[in-house]
């Protein structure tokens, strides 16, 4: 066991263990805070597959800029407990068993599979560096490259059409 | 396509035989003639249609005045139509009319077609006159009736219905028509629906004819079985090819087109509706329950004659149908007390004697006894009619009496039709067409003694209580006072009825006396000729016993309900007396036999069975139904956790299956 | 990428520059009749463009697009569906007097998200696809955001949707795991020959999640009446029409590359889901009084029927959903079309009894919605019936016998909803209530004949559906 296996566990446990923290979190703070660890991790894990440009992007996009702004959100809208949603006891175990359900079938029915020889490559690879990404972008996938652009365009005009006054 | 070749057959066989004068102006008169005929068939029928669909979508808007131009009108023009068809009729090339294509299926295709040939004409002949003479009459009897135009838009589509079943040459369309008279026949009949006695006539010979109708539809899903096609010249043509005489198929075929027939001539076993049908107008019982359509099945016979040909039991059992009927429907008429029901009998009586002859192979004998009884029948009817009228609607003859003085042209028209009713030898219509039919009862291939004695006690019968008819209503002393005498428009038709009852006779004598024989011979292109026997009794000793018979009847019923009444004598007190009167009263008890029979075990289930066992199978999906719906609408309540935890269970279950899989 | 190539993505360029232009025009301050009038004329460009390239029919951008016949008519049911909503709008959300020009926006990017569905070979457009449409729609429902429910059913379609289309990406994922490729037909290629993996198939039950729940399919259906309810009534008619084309056209591309018909497994999964949407679908709206819901619960039991068109996956099922879609969209189209125009400033006309004797006021749209529901009833004489027919003889003609026999006994349950609102509009009518001058003449002249123009539709493709299926033939030879 080298050091990237190592690392590799540590982030993956990382994540796992941290998006668990989000959704159990009683504070909704404490949830984004989670999160951005979540996405550190996840930026590790770029990394260690030789994507630094995705994993600075993931980092700038969501822990800086989403993250920030889900942090304003919250405490402008000032989450005091009294308006926590109360949720009943057994509406928690109901959440709890069924998705502990969900994760048991789908633990149980990924178990077997053996994956066809197209296991990561750690630390090498060259598909997140840059240049690479930016050719396939521009001349593969131009066409959807483009109409992601449309959909943020939906998504604005949306936002604006439900938000103004 | 057919009929051409057929004329320029025909036209070679005159060419051959006078090769010289006019080749070219024979063909051209056929052409012309045929293509005038041709192109005025549909008028027949048409002229009525128009004035019902006229009548019924502007009924209320019209006029009074108008009401009677239009409904009388088109059957008058009708009339003319089928005149001028009837004189320009060619024996050798009937007549066939194809409309357009009805529907046409894998093989069954129907046009709507008309032909005539002379058989058709007869009927076209006494529907349309008859009927437009009726017409005029009711002109002035239905006058002051709130429904003056439904009247005559119902008489009108009866009228177009009937032409339709006698010009059709097609079985489907022929049904079409048939159910079309029934449907007429329900209207009027009840139409004075606001008494309900009316409306449940109405429904009992709606529903008893429905019978014979639906027996009828089995023999014709038969006969489409058996030919592959419902076009009549063509299974009249194949039958003797594809059955041999007396196969059991064409026999059940021939029985099951008898059901039909009996129901809509009111034959035994389904003769019951007939006098109930009297709740209608006077006009409509002329019409529709004496003249033309209770006539209806002794068309299909006559239209149909090649099956029962090759079916002698089918024969027999009309014979003997008829001569049931005859007899049990005569008694019936000697003991009504309501005029109209005296004549309702006499009709299921004198159709019973076309039954008869037909069953006995008398084709053109039964034709023209529909053809005389048609004239003489409508005229009692009508003249039944007046007398009810002015009498303030008293059916009960026994308040009539003394009408002789008070209404004498009523009475003489009255006794003209009676006359023909009873026989009264050679000086009536009725005698004529009666004795050809007790003539052939004896004496042809199919007749034998015990019809003839059946047909010659009917007519002493007939003779008995047509005189206790004329006797109580038009002697004796006045009972009812006579409120006002019929108008032109109603003796009008009388007159030409009772000329027309006396004189038709005369184109058809007993051949043994006189050799004219205008009608048989007029119609021998479509019936086939009566076989007779051999080595019978001279037909003179049967005509005379006969008309002694008929004669004896007059006196019997002259003594016993004029000079000694019966109803006053002693003995006709006694219960043996008085059971026998009811038991014939009641037309034999047929009604109650039914009810017992048939009515009560239906009301006796469907009382058991009032919750409907099969209805709560169809109630119980439908609760079911709403349970579930109940049930699963719980599951929309809105909340989204609700409803996150409904995907999130799609999804376990589909990968928990793909597991297990 | 050749010329050609670029000329066959015209429509949707059009498609995409026209939300472009509303917002120009927006920018200028234009009144809301000029920007319907240009929706429009940039659907008939649309239309022309689509007609334009016919000729140079099939392109294929690799790797991410195919625009062959197939397309070509799902995106026409699409544009058709959209030119028909866009006609609807305008009385509606000019007597709500609430801006509705970024509708206009909206609708248009919305049909291209389902255009470019209808085009997807790629994981990478679907997902681009669906997102467009999906975000659309998350405003577009929730668009009148003062009435009640606007919002609330915008929220609770965006969370689904959300949740679902995670799930789409994770089967995704397990795709590209298993196949090394996000590519329809390279997927299939990888499949060929070999037993599907358990990765396949655990890939494919988590994207049914999310096509399910966009076709509102059991059990992910259960959006569909709240939203449905929620939404204005001209965006129902078009999540109930153009969004559910655009989802199935790219569910039977998917299936028709990878061979899906060919596992038993899920052949097994669809029928299911197809019985289960049949009967849930009719049960629910049995007794439903409030009409836009119980269309909601007729449009899950319909894309029951349109799955048994689905489950053969031959050319005869194609056909037969692309025609059931067609019929489907012209009769819903024509159904939300009078529940638009007979909505009022205050609520839209959703309760039954806003019906009850329709026909002796208003003859004309209560014989639309009468014969509109007919058709959705499968009554003979009408699209509806002929869709129905057709594909359920596809289905009879391979053996799919429960599914059939499901077909067959729901849609008798379904009569009796349909009729229960046509016996409404002939029941006795009500006090007249005071007609109110309409406020654009011209334009309810426009959507009355619009509306017209559906029901005769409906009834020419129920009694000659001949031609209309000859051109969904040639349409498909386009491959």
């Amino acid at each position: 066991m080298n050091v990237s296996d190592i690392l590799f566990y540590f982030l993956s446990a990382l994540a796992i263990g941290s998006a668990i923290l989000v959704v159990i979190s009683r504070s909704p703070i404490y949830s984004v805070l989670w999160l951005i660890v979540t996405f550190f991790a996840i930026s590790g894990h770029y990394i260690m597959m030789n994507a630094q440009f995705l994993g600075i992007v993931n980092l700038i996009v969501y822990a800086g800029a989403i993250m920030v702004l889900f942090l304003f959100v919250i405490m402008l809208i000032n989450l005091n407990t009294d308006a926590k949603p109360q949720k009943g006891k057994w509406l928690r175990l109901a959440g709890t068993v069924a998705g502990g359900c969900l994760l048991l079938v789908l633990v149980a029915a990924l178990k077997n599979t053996e994956v066809k020889g197209m296991g990561v490559q750690v630390g090498t690879g060259d598909i997140g560096l840059i240049n690479q990404l930016g050719k396939a972008l521009f001349t593969e996938y131009v066409v959807p490259f483009e109409i992601s652009s449309i959909l943020f365009l939906s998504a604005m005009v949306g936002a604006v059409v439900i938000g103004k006054k | 396509m057919l009929r051409r070749s057929l004329a320029s057959l025909g036209m070679t066989n005159t060419s051959s035989r006078h090769p010289e004068p006019s080749e070219a102006s024979v063909r051209d008169r056929r052409r012309i003639k045929e293509r005038i005929m041709e192109n005025y068939l549909y008028l027949i029928p048409a002229l009525p249609l128009a004035g019902f669909l006229i009548l019924s979508l502007l009924g209320k808007n019209l006029s009074k005045n108008l009401i009677p131009v239009i409904g009388a009108g088109s059957v008058i023009g009708s009339a003319i139509a089928v005149i001028l068809l009837a004189i320009q009729y060619d024996p050798e090339n009937p007549v066939r009319q194809i409309l357009w294509q009805w529907f046409s299926s894998e093989d069954l295709s129907v046009a709507i077609s008309l032909s005539v040939d002379a058989l058709t004409i007869v009927f076209l002949f006494v529907i349309t006159f008859v009927g437009a003479l009726i017409h005029i009459y009711s002109a002035a009897f239905m006058r002051e009736d709130r429904d003056y135009a439904r009247f005559f838009a119902s008489m009108n589509l009866f009228i177009c219905s009937m032409l339709l079943l006698v010009m059709a040459d097609n079985l489907v369309l022929l049904y079409l028509g048939w159910e079309g008279v029934g449907l007429c026949s329900y209207l009027l009949i009840g139409f004075w629906y606001e008494k309900p006695e009316n409306s449940r006539a109405a429904n009992k010979a709606f529903t008893i004819t429905r019978i014979g109708d639906t027996a009828m539809l089995i023999g014709l899903f038969m006969l489409f079985q058996e030919f592959r096609t419902l076009y009549i010249p063509d299974i009249l043509n194949n039958v003797s090819q594809h059955f041999e005489s007396g196969s059991a198929t064409l026999t059940t075929i021939a029985l099951l087109l008898v059901g039909g027939a009996v129901g809509k001539s009111a034959q035994l076993p389904l003769q019951s509706w007939l006098p109930d049908a009297m709740a209608g107008p006077s006009p409509v019982s002329a019409l529709i329950h004496a003249a033309t359509m209770v006539t209806a099945g002794v068309y299909l016979i006559a239209r149909m004659h090649g099956i029962f040909v090759l079916s002698p039991e089918a024969m027999a059992i009309v014979a003997i149908i008829g001569a049931i009927t005859l007899i049990i429907a005569g008694c019936s008429a000697l003991v009504q007390t309501d005029i109209k029901r005296i004549l309702a009998y006499s009709t299921i009586s004198q159709i019973g004697y076309m039954f008869l002859a037909l069953g006995v192979g008398a084709w053109s004998a039964a034709i023209f006894h529909f053809f005389t009884h048609a004239f003489f029948k409508a005229l009692l009817f009508l003249a039944a009619g007046a007398i009810i009228e002015s009498l303030h609607h008293e059916h009960s003859i026994f308040k009539m009496g003394g009408l002789r003085k008070k209404m004498p042209l009523i009475f003489y028209t009255f006794l003209a039709g009676a006359a023909s009713l009873a026989a009264l030898p050679f000086i009536t219509s009725g005698f004529f067409s009666k004795e050809q039919i007790l003539g052939y009862s004896f004496g042809a291939v199919n007749g034998n003694p015990i019809l003839w004695v059946v047909g010659i006690t009917g007519a002493f019968i007939t003779a008995i209580y047509t005189t206790r008819l004329m006797v109580v209503v038009f002697w004796g002393e006045e009972k009812t006072h006579v409120s006002h005498l019929p108008g032109p428009a109603m003796t009008l038709p009388l007159v030409v009825l009772a000329i027309l009852s006396i004189a038709v006779g005369f184109i058809e004598w007993p051949h043994n006396l006189m050799h004219v024989a205008v009608f048989s011979d007029y119609v021998q292109n479509v019936l086939p000729a009566t076989v007779e026997r051999e080595n019978i009794a001279p037909p003179l000793v049967l005509q005379g016993i006969a008309i002694f018979m008929t004669l004896f009847g007059i006196y019997v019923g002259y003594m016993n309900c004029y000079r000694k009444p019966i109803w006053k004598a002693n003995n006709y007190q006694t219960p043996l007396f008085q059971s026998l009167r009811n038991f014939w009263f009641k037309g034999w008890l047929f009604d109650d036999l039914y009810n017992n029979v048939f009515v009560k075990p239906f009301l006796f289930i469907t009382t058991v069975n009032r919750k409907d066992i099969i209805d709560k199978i169809y109630t119980g999906i439908s609760n079911g139904a709403s349970q579930l719906h109940r049930m699963f609408s719980v599951s929309q309540n809105g909340s989204l956790r609700w409803y996150i935890g409904g995907v999130l269970a799609g999804i376990l279950i589909i990968v928990t299956i793909q597991m297990i899989v | 990428m050749s010329n050609e190539q670029l000329l066959a993505l015209l429509p949707f360029m059009v498609l995409a520059g026209a939300s472009i232009v509303v917002i120009l025009m927006i920018a200028a301050r234009l009144s809301h009749t000029a920007i319907q009038v240009a929706g429009f004329l940039m659907l008939c460009f649309t239309v022309l463009a689509m007609g334009y390239v016919r000729d140079i029919l099939p392109q294929e951008i690799l790797p991410l697009f195919i625009i062959d016949g197939f397309a070509a008519l799902y995106t026409g049911v699409i544009i058709f569906s959209v030119g028909v909503v866009g006609l609807l709008s305008y009385i509606y959300f000019e007597e709500r007097e609430e801006n509705p020009k970024e509708y206009y926006i909206l609708l248009f990017l919305a049909t291209l998200g389902a255009a470019v569905l209808t085009i997807s070979r790629h994981f990478v457009s679907l997902f681009l696809g669906l997102e467009i449409l999906s975000v659309s729609l998350y405003a577009l429902i929730a668009y009148l955001r003062n009435r009640n429910n606007a919002i609330e059913s915008g929220l609770k379609y965006l969370i689904l949707a959300a949740l679902t289309s995670a799930f789409l990406l994770l089967g995704m994922a397990l795709f590209y795991m298993e196949t090394g490729s996000m590519e329809f037909n390279a997927i299939g290629q990888k499949l060929a020959g070999s037993d599907p993996g358990v990765l396949f198939k655990l890939g494919l039950a988590l994207m049914v999640v999310a096509i399910g729940f966009k076709l509102a399919l059991v059990p992910f259906h259960l959006w569909a009446a709240d939203v449905y309810q929620g939404a204005p009534a001209p965006v129902t008619a078009f999540i109930a029409t153009a969004s559910k084309v655009g989802v199935f056209a790219v569910l039977m591309r998917f299936s028709l590359a990878v061979n899906l018909q060919q596992s038993e497994f899920l052949l097994n999964v669809f029928s299911g889901i197809a019985i289960a949407s049949m009967i849930l679908g009719n049960i629910l709206a049995l007794r439903q009084q409030n009409i836009k819901r119980l269309l909601a619960y007729s449009s899950i039991a319909h894309l029951g029927y349109l799955i048994v068109a689905f489950l053969p996956g031959t050319r005869e099922g194609i056909e037969a959903s692309v025609f059931y879609l067609f019929a489907y969209a012209i009769t819903i189209l024509s159904a939300f079309g009078i529940v638009t125009i007979l909505s009022t400033r205050m609520k839209d006309a959703e309760d039954l009894s806003v019906y009850r004797g329709l026909f002796w006021r208003k003859p004309l749209l209560a014989a639309v919605l009468a014969v509109s529901l007919f058709s959705l009833a499968g009554i003979p004489l009408t699209a509806g019936f002929f869709a129905k027919f057709i594909v359920l003889l596809t289905g009879a003609n391979y053996n799919l016998w429960l599914p059939v026999i499901v077909l067959v006994l729901t849609s008798v349950i379904g009569l009796y909803y349909y009729l229960r609102i046509i016996s409404t509009l002939f029941a006795s009518a009500p006090a007249a209530e005071p007609r109110h001058k309409p406020l654009h003449p011209f334009f309810h002249f426009v959507t009355y004949a619009t509306l017209f123009v559906l029901m005769v539709m409906i009834c020419v493709l129920g009694v000659f559906p001949g031609p209309a299926i000859e051109g969904i033939r040639q349409f498909l030879m386009i491959r």
